[in-house]
């Protein structure tokens, strides 16, 4: 039930951190070669996107991994996505859906699309693309896999939800913190954070309050357009 | 009538087919590498098998780059089968590469590169990785094909586990890859993310009803069950080749199973082994050597000589096996003799493996085990004439004739073969020496044969001198080689 060793690994970590417009993006590269972004609402101090990258093997680049947060609307982008999770995001209107046959697989745009999206009381994820109704659904928090499972009756869809922040903290999860709702064909799973993940948190904007942080570029843009 | 051939001939599609080598399962030796006299398929050649053992123990400790290994002997003496033993002694997990001189003269890849990948397609690295796999069975798959018959494939196919289901668009390269499996609905798959490679499992359990005609090797298996895409943390073993293959941008991974590598800059080879000794250090891979077998290689030329000589001399060169049957003969490429057809200098690098001529109980051995591999059923005298056929002519001879005769024996319906079919199929059947003979009786009466005597009227005729030689001796030369 603590923290500290989630806060030691971030010490560990080389951190660079730029302000772009009201977010506040900071790049953590780890001794052990992964590296992890997270962008900051200035004005919540919510943490809005978090990603991963871990280092790859045989392959050139590695990807990035999002744990938290939409996935980037680009050009183009899920054609050389081979798992392609963002084609269904970005629907059918962008240019990439013509983006030719280079992608070897990809999930198809109609299937279901998870995203996590923090806010200051609780953890949520929104199962986009899911028609069924509510009763379909069973969402149970289970604490030996760490995880919230997701089942449905009709056999459509099951998933694994792993909740790396409370995983930090060393908190399992519980039935009790756990609400469902569904609407507009999304599935909204809330979790309520536990006052201990609320706690680190906290920690961890303290401990970037130590971070350099660069210039604005958009401030700095500004000041040049006008002269 | 018609009906019962049909099945039949669809059934011969689904067994194995038998290879010329196809009863060896090993070198056939015991614990302290003594070769038995029949085991695994071999039989007799002690000598050789007991060095091609030690060879094997080399490899496998694994610590020894670049050297060289010459099987020498003549035709039909066993020197493919030792190679193909010593592939099966290496068992699946060491790379074992077989090519054949004559291979590297390839249109579409210079002499050089063709040889390069040969060796870095023999060291094998097992790396631990892991990797995003979807692993379910296939409800419905739909391949649209344009009209045509070019342009782009359209594919939709959807995936189930016990828990769920999900529908996923195909990629052009992955259609083809569907395609070659030949995936249909019912089949349980795994798809590795990364590299696109499809991977059969078996076929599902709820489809085992249908009354398909399902061969010997259709598995049974399970619906999986629980989340279609896992994170699996697996072993691979790859080639040196097939991460070049993968790094070197211009292509990408789908060329390795489309085979159109072209060729590979050596800055990307030097900067993968580099990548790999990395690793190595850092305990994430490990460096398999394995084996190249080349094989008739007196048809490799002279700068392919000069290019092993160097390339042997890398650390991350594999230990290489070749075979030949010439004696001191001309280096191809250039104007001197020298024996095997190698320079004297890449001989001095090897060490040499020599096979002699099968005895004759050796050769009755071998028939006996041919027999079994081809499902014949012999009676012992009938073996013993095809022993005496053997070493009267050839041992290759003598096997062809074991399926000839089969059929024969068939065809009167009988089971087992006797004598008679075997001097059926030897009177039905020349041997090359025997056809040779007949050549050298009517010779005159098969076509162009004037030719040369026109050429001996006229003695002013450019290398007639020598031709005339030729020809005189020309007739005894067995049309073997």
């Amino acid at each position: 039930m603590s923290y500290q060793n989630w806060l030691n690994y971030l010490q560990s970590a080389e951190k660079n951190s730029m302000i772009s417009g009201r977010l506040r993006k900071v790049l953590y590269k780890f001794p052990d070669g992964r590296q992890m972004a997270e962008e900051y609402n200035l004005d919540t101090g919510i943490v809005q996107r978090r990603a991963w990258r871990k280092c790859k093997q045989l392959m050139g680049q590695p990807e990035w991994e999002i744990e938290l947060g939409e996935e980037p609307r680009q050009l183009n982008w899920s054609a050389n996505q081979s798992n392609g999770a963002g084609g269904g995001a970005n629907g059918a209107g962008d240019a990439d859906s013509l983006a030719g046959p280079e992608f070897t697989l990809r999930e198809s745009n109609t299937a279901p699309l998870l995203t996590k999206r923090v806010t200051k009381k609780n953890i949520e994820w929104r199962i986009r693309n899911m028609p069924y109704p509510l009763e379909i659904y069973n969402v149970t928090a289970n604490a030996e896999q760490r995880a919230i499972i997701v089942r449905t009756t009709n056999k459509k869809y099951y998933k694994v939800i792993p909740i790396p922040d409370l995983d930090r903290c060393g908190v399992a999860p519980s039935q009790a913190n756990l609400t469902v709702h569904h609407q507009f064909n999304t599935l909204i799973i809330t979790y309520q954070k536990p006052a201990i993940l609320c706690e680190m948190e906290a920690q961890v904007l303290l401990l970037l309050k130590n971070v350099e942080t660069e210039t604005d570029m958009d401030d700095l843009l500004k000041g040049l357009m006008a002269k | 009538m018609a009906e019962t051939e049909k099945i039949e001939v669809r059934d011969i599609t689904r067994i194995e087919r038998i290879g010329a080598h196809s009863h060896i399962r090993g070198l056939g030796l015991d614990d302290v590498l003594e070769a038995r006299l029949v085991s695994q398929g071999m039989v007799g050649q002690k000598d050789a098998r007991r060095a091609a053992g030690v060879v094997v123990q080399m490899v496998r400790e694994g610590k020894i780059a670049g050297r060289c290994i010459l099987l020498a002997g003549e035709p039909s003496t066993g020197k493919t089968a030792i190679a193909v033993g010593m592939a099966q002694a290496l068992g699946t997990e060491t790379p074992f590469t077989s090519m054949s001189g004559s291979e590297i003269y390839s249109l579409e890849m210079s002499k050089t590169e063709a040889l390069s990948q040969a060796l870095r397609k023999s060291i094998g690295v097992r790396i631990k990785e892991e990797t995003e796999i979807i692993e379910g069975e296939v409800v419905e798959i739909q391949i649209e094909r344009p009209a045509t018959g070019t342009g782009q494939k359209v594919g939709k196919v959807t995936l189930k586990t016990t828990e769920m289901e999900t529908n996923y668009d195909l990629g052009n390269k992955i259609i083809e890859c569907f395609m070659k499996e030949k995936i249909q609905a019912g089949d349980v798959i795994t798809i590795d993310k990364a590299s696109g490679k499809v991977n059969k499992l078996g076929r599902s359990f709820t489809r085992a009803r249908d009354y398909d005609a399902t061969g010997a090797q259709t598995r049974f298996v399970q619906c999986p069950e629980g989340e279609l895409q896992k994170r699996k943390e697996v072993v691979h073993t790859v080639t040196l080749h097939e991460i070049d293959v993968i790094n070197s941008r211009t292509h990408g991974f789908l060329a390795l199973f489309s085979g159109d590598t072209g060729e590979i800059k050596q800055e990307v080879r030097d900067q993968i082994n580099n990548k790999v000794l990395e690793w190595r250090e850092e305990g994430k891979a490990e460096i398999n050597p394995g084996v190249l077998f080349i094989d008739e290689v007196h048809m490799l030329d002279i700068e392919c000589f000069s290019f092993l000589n160097r390339a042997l001399e890398s650390d991350m060169a594999p230990v290489v096996v070749m075979a030949t049957n010439r004696g001191i003969t001309r280096i191809r490429g250039t104007n001197y003799r020298s024996p095997h057809g190698i320079p004297i200098d890449l001989l001095d690098r090897m060490i040499i493996i020599r096979t002699v001529s099968y005895l004759e109980k050796e050769v009755k051995e071998i028939l006996k085990i041919r027999c079994e591999e081809e499902d014949c059923i012999m009676h012992p005298d009938a073996l013993t004439i095809l022993t005496r056929i053997a070493t009267d002519t050839s041992l290759r001879y003598a096997i062809q004739l074991i399926t000839t005769a089969n059929l024969v024996c068939r065809r009167r319906k009988a089971t087992e073969v006797n004598t008679e079919d075997v001097k059926k199929v030897y009177s039905l059947f020349l041997d090359e020496n025997r056809s040779s003979k007949i050549l050298k009786e009517y010779q005159d009466d098969y076509m162009f044969s004037e030719i040369n005597e026109q050429e001996e009227q006229d003695p002013a005729a450019g290398g007639g001198a020598k031709r005339r030689v030729d020809v005189g001796s020309g007739d005894a030369q067995p049309m073997e080689h």
